[in-house]
């Protein structure tokens, strides 16, 4: 969720109960707990793009004062050989597709009204970019979240071993075979997919005006000096808006912090890390559900500042949402189906790392924002949370393709009417809107 | 739509309201009518199938059938899931598995049978899945396109017990496309029930259709591009395909489909070569067209299924580069419209692989590489045609 906090949500009286696996309506029947709003998938959103685009892996998905839809993805460094013949030199299609613009904005009927992005004067355009979100003032803020570092070996697990689709190997028929590349090792060090785009690493965050105008960027590409920096991050993956107090904070997530910069000047306020603790640059580690829980985060992939005034932050792969102060004390945790591991996989377009739980937040549209809607990449569904306890009370979705379900679903989102709206990454690639009731 | 029948109604309003005859009225109505191309009007059902049980996925989906019930089967390739879709088989999450390879749905999307993937008494099962159709009895026959190791084909009953191999599965196999005992890497085994005959779209690795004896396997005959005599080492010679370049005397493969019409006319896939090769039955070349021409890569004719009336007047062409449902008028073959655009979304495509028709008209897609799922499209009947291009084939009215 990145609705700007200036914006009031509509009431909304959620008279309908989630759907709950079984064994979870039992516990939640028992311990009288609350209900959460149902959501039923709109297929037909949004509306055909135009010019035959194509989005991306989507890394992040925002609401802003007008109920509109802001969308970023990954670009045409996301898409396989097939979906972007038109960009192909020779085509190996004139009529599909290519790459959409990094940023679109829909209303919500679903109709493309605007769109910017890419490289331009004063800043590095992402390499990935990672969330969106739109402050009170209507700026749009992105993440440089970078390109997912290769997994230890420098080999992605379990990706299919060949197409067996593409043209057959050594036959010379085609101009790039479509999938060549599946299930290769992504270069060590960094997992670049050969079409990656140049400059050094992620290590920024971006604000630009509603119509795309740049405005300030913090942080600089390739420069990462720790998370006792005052002036550098590490592959950011979210920013919430605090408009009111003007603070940007963001989930410097290479970094295993959350670092709160003025959002006009860049210039540093303070930062934190897990339980409100000194952030080090070695993190938590691997994750084990079974042992004690870490004194450091993760890889923090969103943050997110609530009405009353507390800022809840995604510790992805820990599985487990953190709640603070907006100084930074720790007020408490919850852990979300805390047996969730992970697993980086190799692509055609580098490593894709899907991990944990918890990988973005919303909030209910309701004044007291009783739920919490979690995205979880990795177990492919929405899981709905109830604010005051982080008890789960009910899950959206499930894994596939089809409308409705999700592959590596990492954003989330809530509009004033009570419409959820969901990102894909990796091949997921859709925004779905989700409505009110079944 | 809704303006167009507001026009006319006005303009009849206007042409009674002058006093033109009723004769001279029913003529602009029948000329109007007659003066539109009619087709195949399809929307997609955005709902079906329903969200399979037991957390299972679906990989690249490389094949559909209907049988004569209207249940659709689909082959999808089950270790094409990446490790992160197969969280629940690896043990990192609780979704997802990876699903049967052979599955049954009931008009309504609900998952009936499902079964495949392993070799059993007296079959091996294909290195890797490829195409799937169901015979006059309700057999079901499948290819495989496994590299170096598929040179066979399978059917089976439709609860899964195995009835025939035809070909073997060997390490190392290789093309041989002149070879009378087995295959190399079969696309698609389609079927002539009044002849009791298969053709083998054969394939990957071969550049021929196979035609066999549907109970014993036995070899009839087969040819290449032109109903010209394979020849491997001419078609590796040849140069490879351009627009507008003479068109290759060999198929340069895959050969990704072989379906018979009723009036006993062979259409074949030439995927690379962008064309659809028509024969007769006993392999004499009759004509071929070349579709979207400018496809390069991995080519714009995949699959081909006839529409449902006796005649099948119209043939439905699956084009997964150009991710387009392309819809020609099968005698002359002239192009009507196409449908279709690419992305995940309810109507769109990434690499639409295999298309089959049930009694009632409706069309079933699936999707390979990263599409992974089948599509329902519902046929409306015939409609005038608007638009060559129709893009995403969403109902008229739908709520946002």
């Amino acid at each position: 969720m990145r609705r700007a906090l200036s914006v009031g949500g509509s009431i909304l009286i959620f008279v309908a109960i989630a759907t709950f696996s079984p064994a979870l309506h039992d516990d939640v029947a028992a311990q009288g707990r609350g209900t959460a709003p149902a959501l039923r998938v709109n297929p037909y959103w949004p509306q055909p793009l135009p010019n035959h685009w194509v989005l991306g892996s989507v890394t992040g998905v925002a609401i802003d004062a007008q109920d509109h839809v802001w969308v970023t993805h990954r670009g045409a460094d996301s898409l396989e050989g097939n979906e972007k013949g038109m960009m192909a030199n020779p085509p190996t299609s004139v009529k599909c597709c290519t790459a959409a613009p990094f940023v679109l904005e829909f209303d919500a009927d679903g109709k493309v009204l605007s769109n910017f992005g890419g490289p331009g004067q004063g800043y590095q355009w992402p390499q990935s970019p990672g969330a969106i979100t739109v402050d009170g003032k209507g700026n749009v803020w992105i993440a440089a979240a970078g390109l997912e570092p290769a997994p230890p070996g420098g080999r992605g697990r379990g990706a299919a071993a060949a197409d067996p689709d593409a043209v057959p190997a050594g036959r010379g028929r085609a101009e790039t075979p479509p999938d060549a590349a599946r299930g290769a090792a992504p270069p060590a060090g960094r997992g670049r997919g050969p079409a990656a785009p140049a400059g050094p690493p992620d290590a920024h965050v971006l604000k630009f005006s509603h119509d795309g105008k740049f405005l300030l960027q913090i942080g600089t590409p390739g420069k990462m000096e720790g998370p006792d920096s005052k002036t550098t991050l590490n592959r950011p993956a979210a920013v919430a808006v605090d408009t009111t107090a003007n603070e940007v904070y963001v989930a410097d997530s290479g970094n295993h912090r959350i670092v709160v910069f003025d959002a006009d000047s860049g210039a540093y306020k303070r930062h934190w890390g897990a339980y409100g603790e000194t952030p080090t640059a070695a993190g938590g580690g691997a994750y084990d559900p079974n042992a004690a829980p870490s004194r450091q985060f993760r890889d923090v992939t969103c943050v997110e500042i609530s009405k009353d005034n507390m800022v809840y932050v995604c510790d992805r792969s820990s599985d487990r949402i953190q709640v603070f102060q907006k100084d930074g004390k720790f007020v408490k945790e919850g852990a979300v189906s805390k047996n969730t591991k992970g697993v980086t996989v190799g692509g055609q377009f580098g490593a894709m790392s899907s991990a944990g739980s918890v990988w973005d937040i919303a909030f209910s549209n309701d004044p007291q924002q009783r739920y919490v809607y979690v995205a979880d990449g990795h177990d492919k569904i929405v899981i709905v949370l109830q604010r005051d306890t982080l008890a789960e009370v009910g899950r959206i979705g499930s894994g596939g393709r089809l409308a409705g379900q999700f592959l590596a679903v990492g954003s989330v989102a809530a509009d004033s009417r009570g419409n959820v709206y969901t990102g894909e990454q990796h091949h997921g690639k859709r925004v779905q809107k989700w409505m009110p009731g079944r | 739509m809704k303006r167009n029948v507001y026009v006319g109604c006005l303009l009849a309003i206007v042409l009674v309201a002058l006093g033109v005859g009723q004769n001279v009225l029913q003529k602009s109505v029948a000329a109007q009518t007659n003066g539109k191309t009619m087709a195949p009007k399809f929307e997609v059902d955005p709902m079906w199938p329903k969200p399979l049980p037991n957390g299972w996925y679906l990989g690249q989906t490389i094949g559909v059938g209907v049988d004569a019930n209207d249940h659709v089967w689909i082959i999808h390739r089950s270790d094409s899931l990446d490790a992160a879709e197969a969280a629940a088989d690896e043990g990192t999450g609780a979704c997802c598995k990876k699903a049967p390879p052979i599955l049954e749905f009931d008009q309504q999307g609900n998952l009936l049978r499902h079964w495949g993937g392993k070799d059993g008494e007296g079959y091996q099962w294909p290195a890797s899945n490829h195409g799937l159709q169901i015979d006059g009895k309700g057999n079901i026959w499948i290819g495989g396109n496994g590299g170096g190791n598929d040179g066979h084909i399978l059917k089976f009953t439709q609860d899964g017990k195995f009835l025939m191999q035809v070909g073997i599965k060997k390490a190392g196999l290789a093309a041989d496309s002149n070879a009378q005992d087995r295959f190399y890497l079969v696309a698609k085994v389609s079927l002539d029930n009044k002849n009791n005959e298969a053709y083998v779209a054969d394939g990957y690795g071969n550049r021929r259709v196979v035609v066999l004896d549907m109970d014993t396997g036995k070899f009839k005959r087969y040819w290449g591009a032109y109903g010209n005599k394979p020849d491997d080492a001419a078609a590796a010679a040849a140069p490879r395909y351009t627009p507008g370049s003479t068109p290759s005397q060999q198929f340069r493969g895959p050969v990704h489909c072989a379906d018979m019409s009723v009036d006993g006319l062979v259409y074949v896939c030439d995927r690379t070569s962008d064309r659809l090769q028509v024969f007769t039955r006993d392999g004499k070349f009759v004509k071929e067209i070349f579709v979207e021409p400018e496809s390069l890569a991995d080519g714009s004719t995949w699959d081909v299924a006839f529409s449902k009336d006796p005649q099948q007047k119209y043939l439905y062409l699956a084009d997964g580069r150009n991710q387009k449902l392309h819809i020609y008028d099968r005698q002359s073959l002239t192009e009507l419209t196409n449908f279709g655009e690419g992305g995940h979304y309810p109507g769109q495509f990434y690499s639409m692989h295999s298309i089959a028709v049930d009694s009632k008209g409706n069309l079933y897609t699936t999707e390979t590489y990263q599409g992974r799922r089948v599509q329902k499209f519902l046929y409306k009947g015939l409609a005038p045609v608007t638009k060559k291009e129709q893009g995403t084939p969403w109902p008229t009215r739908t709520t946002h």
